[in-house]
């Protein structure tokens, strides 16, 4: 049989012919938001290079109260450019919340929410907060002062929840102190639990932009405009390719350059050290616990902190409905909203890093 | 298949006749995987420790000691009794430290402060250290949480 032969083999068995059809006659409308196309893809590649780092750094990391610290030394100092690998893993997880963040934001300025794209946008908002869950579960494991004191601190804050609050803390960490069992169980949750869960909402999300198509500008909406388009094959996502390739450039500079270090391994017993931070993503809620009094009224400050916060993350989830509006219609509102989220974002990091 | 008067079909009927068996069935599950992932572990009711090891603390002096997974404080007061904390701060958990310098107890995480007796005066702390009482009976140096004494 010829190689053609086999391939057409597997479209026939695998019943693949619909999928490449559809990859063939897919257009991606070209207009003056194209470039937050791009943003998704990129995600991709980054959730790509955690996976293949990830699994290098799993073959030795040991996640125990005793192995893990210096389990992660000896990934650095002994194992061929261990280091970067480390590096790499911790700069990508940065680079992937950030671009997540700004196609976040780039379709919530285009309104690109509204229906028929509600739950694209809903998975699309778990998948952020579950990428936030790998920076949280993925900041213990090196098991330094400073990774253990944030853990602490972020295991502690479901607490404030009424009836459920002390239960979820109890499961994070595995008993009512943060121990070597939390530390087991974080790599558990890093590496098997949230994986799946990434996997599961990202199938579901990606169908979904396929089965709606690209969302177009407002305006082209309205005047039901045919815009000019590309090919998805090959021309966009040669493109596509491009933007990866110096990504992926400025990435593996950056990793090599500012390699993140090591502390020495946490003790459980020894006090908080100072100057403790979480990742920069976290920095804002951690700026706004710190802000809130001891007691307000009959409520603890770290309640009603708490509950501002779950208050504003449902919010998000449900935007397509809260907002409501048909799409082609302009929401000042909802555009003035997210320039303050983003300026109380920015000036609440800044203000915690002071 | 409907019969009449009947508010649903037999296929509805079998649907939730087998549906609500295999939810139920599986629920039966829940529990044990439940009960696994929450572990039994507690905090102490008392630890036992050396009077030997305590017995020359200065007034004024602190020494800490492990409260099962987290770290107590013992704190020795001007007329010779001790005081016992739980080090942990009441804001979010972190482990608090002695300053003996300014006399107070500090939170690095959030910038919380407690006074010599464990009373909070600054930063977010809502409520004072958890405070454990202390016995000596012969060689041993006991603290209990307050409510197992009796």
């Amino acid at each position: 049989m010829s190689a053609r032969g086999i391939v057409n083999w597997f479209v026939d068995r695998l019943a693949l012919k619909p999928i490449l059809d559809y990859m063939h006659k897919k257009e991606v409308p070209q207009h003056h938001h194209t470039i937050w196309y791009y943003t998704g893809s990129s995600i991709l590649l980054f959730l790509f290079i955690q996976i293949i780092t990830g699994i290098l750094l799993a073959l030795y990391y040991q996640p125990t109260l005793e192995g893990a610290n210096a389990s992660v030394g000896r990934i650095m100092t002994e194992l061929p450019l261990g280091w970067l690998v480390r590096s790499i893993h911790s700069w990508s997880a940065t680079f992937m919340i950030a671009t997540a963040v700004i196609h976040m934001l780039a379709i919530w300025f285009t309104k690109s929410y509204r229906k028929p794209r509600e739950v694209t946008w809903m998975t699309g908002f778990v998948l952020l907060v579950v990428s936030m869950m790998f920076g949280f579960t993925g900041y213990l494991l090196p098991w330094d002062d400073l990774s253990l004191a944030a853990t602490k601190v972020g295991t502690n804050i479901p607490k404030a929840i009424p009836v459920v609050g002390t239960w979820v803390t109890q499961l994070l960490r595995g008993g009512d102190d943060v121990t070597g069992d939390t530390l087991t169980r974080f790599f558990i949750f890093h590496v098997c639990v949230l994986p799946l869960l990434v996997f599961a909402v990202m199938i579901v999300h990606i169908l979904l932009v396929q089965k709606e198509g690209m969302s177009i500008p407002l305006k082209d909406e309205v005047e039901k405009k045919k815009l000019p388009w590309l090919p998805f094959w090959p021309n966009f996502i040669l493109r596509e390719t491009m933007i990866w390739l110096v990504l992926l450039g400025i990435l593996l500079t950056i990793s090599v350059l500012f390699a993140p270090s090591l502390d020495l391994s946490a003790d459980l017993m020894a006090p908080a050290p100072e100057g403790v931070k979480p990742e920069w993503y976290f920095l804002f809620l951690f700026q706004t616990l710190k802000i809130f009094p001891a007691n307000m009224g009959p409520v603890t400050g770290e309640f009603v902190a708490v509950a501002l916060i779950l208050v504003v993350v449902v919010a998000i989830f449900f935007m397509p409905f809260l907002e409501g509006n048909p799409r082609g219609k302009r929401s000042k509102l909802v555009t003035y909203g997210g320039i303050l989220g983003v300026i109380y974002a920015i000036v609440m990091s800044i203000w915690s890093l002071l | 298949m409907k019969l009449k008067h009947s508010l649903i079909t037999r296929r509805n009927f079998l649907n939730g006749l087998f549906g609500g068996w295999a939810a139920a069935f599986a629920a039966t599950f829940i529990s044990p995987i439940v009960k696994f992932a929450w572990p039994p572990y507690k905090e102490p009711d008392e630890v036992k420790l050396l009077w030997s090891d305590y017995k020359d603390l200065k007034p004024g002096e602190v020494k800490g000691f492990p409260w099962g997974a987290k770290p107590g404080i013992l704190k020795r007061s001007a007329d010779g009794s001790f005081i016992a904390f739980v080090g942990v701060c009441t804001h979010l958990d972190c482990n608090v430290v002695w300053r003996p310098e300014q006399n107070k107890f500090f939170c690095a995480c959030h910038d919380g402060w407690y006074d010599e007796e464990g009373k909070n005066i600054q930063g977010p702390p809502p409520k004072p250290l958890r405070r454990l009482d202390t016995a000596v009976e012969g060689e041993d140096f006991f603290v209990r949480k307050p409510e197992a004494k009796a």
